[in-house]
């Protein structure tokens, strides 16, 4: 026995021998390793297991199972089912919820080798195999197609039961692109797909999880080709091309409705003096009269612009006797229609107004050329008016100062008078007066307005009790009127302006009837310390259309209590009217009234009846219905 | 007197008691739905399911959360080895699917009502032990009570299904085998750890039974419900 045991041993040791001359080396085998182990639907599992070495020999694996709480040994009956290296264990072999301990024995003619054991739980190793049958088909949503995707749940799963409940991801991609877009799905089998490209080629895959389990494989792709439900995409660009040119079109235009605006906004103008007229080229070349003769009305008589003194300009009371004024027709007839700018002074000079003419007068006394005076203050204006008949003319003297906004009329505003006056026209020397805040207006239209207020102006600021202004309004023009030559020397003693006056003079701009003022220059001053006025043409008229032609009323003269005797304003539009000189003797006109500081309506220029003892004044200016009685000329 | 005014209370609150006693006794008729508010079983079928199926994935997560703070890796295993069985091991319930699907819906029921009913008290006792751990983090001690107050109110819905399925009157028989548990065994650290790891593995896996088990009854009934 004991000769045999060693003889078995030496022959295997001369084999090994042998063997090892040979140059081969046999050894036991290596230790398996049991990689991992699968249940695809929780009944049955499968488990692989690395070999080792196997020694050069032939090497046989063997599986051995013990189950949790019993000692007995299994051995694994399938080799085959899981492949090679596995052992499959069935449904009879497979319990859930029990511990298996796994080991796997490795065996070669010289030894085996045991793996490490794997403690494994068969509800815990749970993959399903990917779903089955996918398909992908494309419905039509109005024109819009979208995908629907529908599978089965891998075969041997039993979902049926509710033995496993599988959930689902569904992933997608455009054939040419790389990353996948994810889809997760649930518990159900179908799922839609929208936001396709048109005309596009996806693919599609799925793949399934058990609540507690590890993901299946994904199934084979499935590819689907969406259909071109863009019309074209050319046809798009055309339609976006289109409209975005419509867009900038639109943009523009509006951009260049709007370009000044934007050009203010973003560049906003320098401001520059500007004056209307004034060519500042040729300023700018030196020649400073060329550039302000721009600034001339054509029509104005503009010579005696140059004279400093001329630019002052004063009120004058104007009374004018008859002799005077049969002195002033006939030298009217001599030139008809053609006045000598004789200038006078005025002084509107707020409102201090003209009024020292009286001194002026005296001073100029017996000379027809037109008198000067520099501008007398309120006060003199005041002890004019007080002392005397006054008689203020108007001197034509146009001072352009207007510094203070005065008034200053223009001596040269005076045209000749026109022939062809209707007897609309109106004039008086105190038109003249007028004119000197008119004659501003004779200056560019701006200097227009403050005719309106600087009368005013003048009137109110030098309200003394003493004596106010009167403009007379539609009225009065009438003596004073160059309606006809004869009636010239009327007007001129008619006009009374009286500069400094409550009476708001403005308000005898008010004037219902537009009439072209006329105007009254004075032509000389007699030895009566009258002046004798001078209708002036009025081709000005139009230039004061804006002004009612006001009326003047003839100063008959002051009276003890301050009070202006007005002749009756009717009585001399009625002598104007029929003009011919003679016939205003008949006129009763010899009404007088007394003035106070009220506003009377100015009276329908029309009437040649002389009104009865009323007051009218032409919207604050005194009517001269009631008046002293004219002395027939 | 306090009968008296329990009396009196009785009488005038007699019309709760019907509403307020076994909400989830009445029958399913439309007539008697309008005086008593219970739901029908399919929905508390799923909320029982449903609640089965949180208790296992918060299982899972404690399990989990244990496995890192305490378990070295080579002795992380999927299941207990060594001498502790889970304490269910001894319960009478089938481990195969075959054998599981013959098993009728009463005894589907009991088997998780068994089941749930084993594991309230190693809850408790699982609390317990987990405050003795030096780095137990906050998150595993709320996550096995919240387990432990599921698993009451499961039992409380088992209950009541099994009352509406099968028809039978409350059972107050415990299944819970208080020898199966030793707690007063003083063991090594290490021991001591694997016990809890392998108390909380145990966990997982009759969650999982539980969560099956019902799955399987809710698709029992076929005319409500679509497994397939």
């Amino acid at each position: 026995m004991m000769k045999n045991d060693g003889g078995v041993r030496v022959f295997w040791l001369l084999l090994l021998f042998l063997l090892y001359t040979r140059g081969k080396s046999f050894s036991v085998p290596g230790k398996p390793t049991l990689t991992r182990c699968r249940s695809p639907e929780k009944e049955t599992f499968t488990c692989w297991w690395e070999p080792g070495s196997d020694g050069g020999l032939p090497t046989t694996y063997k599986l051995y199972y013990r189950k949790e709480g019993s000692e007995k040994e299994y051995q694994c009956t399938d080799y085959h089912t899981g492949g090679k290296n596995s052992c499959f264990f069935n449904k009879n072999d497979t319990s859930i919820w029990v511990n298996y301990n796994i080991t796997v024995v490795a065996t070669n003619a010289l030894g085996q080798a045991l793996s490490d054991p794997l403690n494994i739980d068969v509800y815990f190793i749970v993959e399903p195999n990917p779903p089955e049958n996918l398909n992908v088909t494309i419905q039509n949503d109005k024109g819009w197609p979208f995908l629907r995707a529908s599978w089965d749940p891998p075969t041997k799963a039993d979902t049926r039961s509710g033995w496993i409940t599988l959930i689902y991801e569904l992933r997608i991609k455009l054939e040419e692109e790389d990353e996948w877009e994810i889809h997760h799905v649930g518990q159900q089998k179908v799922f839609n797909i929208f936001g396709l490209q048109s005309g596009g080629t996806y693919v599609i895959q799925i793949r399934c999880k058990p609540d507690h389990g590890f993901w299946s494989e994904w199934s084979d792709d499935v590819q689907v080709v969406v259909p071109n439900y863009f019309p074209n995409k050319r046809s798009a660009w055309v339609l976006l091309m289109v409209f975005s040119g419509m867009v900038f079109l639109i943009l523009s235009w509006l951009l260049h409705l709007n370009s000044r605006n934007l050009k203010h906004c973003i560049l906003p103008p320098v401001p520059g003096p500007k004056i209307k007229g004034f060519d500042q080229k040729l300023h700018k070349s030196g020649k400073s009269v060329d550039a302000f003769k721009s600034l001339e009305v054509p029509d104005f008589p503009h010579h005696t612009f140059s004279k400093s003194e001329d630019f002052l300009v004063e009120y004058i009371e104007v009374y004018v006797p008859e002799e005077q004024e049969l002195m002033l027709e006939k030298s009217n007839n001599l030139h008809n229609g053609c006045l000598k700018s004789e200038s006078s002074v005025s002084d509107c000079d707020s409102g201090r107004g003209s009024c020292d003419s009286h001194t002026l007068l005296l001073d100029k006394s017996g000379h027809q050329t037109n008198t000067q005076d520099s501008q007398t203050d309120e006060q003199k204006h005041g002890e004019a008016l007080q002392g005397e008949n006054l008689a203020y003319t108007h001197q034509d003297m146009v001072s352009p100062d207007m510094s203070a906004g005065r008034v200053k009329t223009w001596p040269s505003v005076f045209s000749p008078l026109p022939q062809n006056r209707s007897t609309v026209d109106q004039t008086s020397s105190i038109e003249i007066a007028k004119q000197h805040c008119l004659s501003d207006s004779l200056l560019p239209s701006d200097f227009l307005t403050p005719y309106h207020s600087p009368p005013g102006h003048c009137t109110r600021e030098h309200l003394g009790s003493n004596y106010w202004e009167f403009d007379f309004g539609n009225k009065q023009p009438h003596l004073t009127q160059p309606q006809t030559e004869a009636c010239h020397q009327i007007q001129a003693h008619s006009e009374i302006n009286i500069n400094t006056g409550v009476k708001a003079e403005p308000a005898a701009h008010k004037f219902p009837t537009p009439r072209s003022n006329e105007y009254v220059e004075v032509q000389r001053i007699n030895e009566e310390d009258s002046v004798v006025l001078r209708p002036v043409a009025s081709n000005y008229d139009k230039l004061f259309e804006m002004q009612q032609g006001e009326d003047y009323s003839r100063v008959k003269g002051v009276d003890s209590d301050n009070v202006l005797l007005l002749l009756q304003k009717e009585a001399m539009e009625e002598e104007m009217n029929m003009c011919p000189c003679e016939q205003l003797t008949d006129t009763t006109g010899a009404h007088y009234t007394r003035f106070a500081r009220s506003p009377e309506k100015p009276t329908a220029c029309t009437h040649p009846t002389p009104q009865p003892l009323e007051e009218r004044v032409v919207n604050g200016y005194v009517d001269t219905a009631t008046m002293f009685t004219m002395p027939p000329y | 007197m306090n009968i008296l005014q329990q009396g009196l209370w009785a009488l005038l609150l007699w019309p709760h008691l019907f509403t307020v006693s076994v909400p989830l006794d009445c029958r399913d008729d439309q007539a008697s739905l309008a005086r008593c508010p219970s739901i029908s079983q399919e929905k508390l079928l799923d909320r029982v399911i449903h609640h089965a199926e949180l208790i296992y994935r918060v299982s899972e997560e404690s399990c989990s959360l244990f496995e890192e703070m305490f378990i070295p890796l080579p002795l992380r295993l999927q299941s207990n080895q060594g001498g502790y069985a889970c304490i269910t091991k001894a319960l009478p319930i089938p481990s195969s699917k075959s054998e599981i699907q013959q098993l009728s819906d009463k005894w589907l029921l009991h088997s998780v009502l068994m089941l749930v009913q084993s594991w309230i008290e190693p809850l408790v006792y699982l609390q317990m032990t987990l405050d003795r751990y030096d780095h137990a983090p906050d998150m595993l001690l709320n996550k096995t009570k919240w387990v432990s107050e599921k698993l009451i109110s499961l039992e409380q819905g088992v209950v009541v299904l099994i009352k509406k399925m099968l028809d039978e009157g409350t059972m107050t028989t415990t299944y819970s085998e208080q020898g199966a548990f030793q707690y007063d065994v003083q063991l090594e650290m290490l021991e001591y750890v694997m016990r809890d790891y392998t108390l909380l593995t145990c966990l997982k896996k009759d969650a999982h039974k539980m969560e099956t088990f019902l799955k399987l009854l809710k698709c029992r009934q076929t005319d409500k419900y679509n497994c397939a």
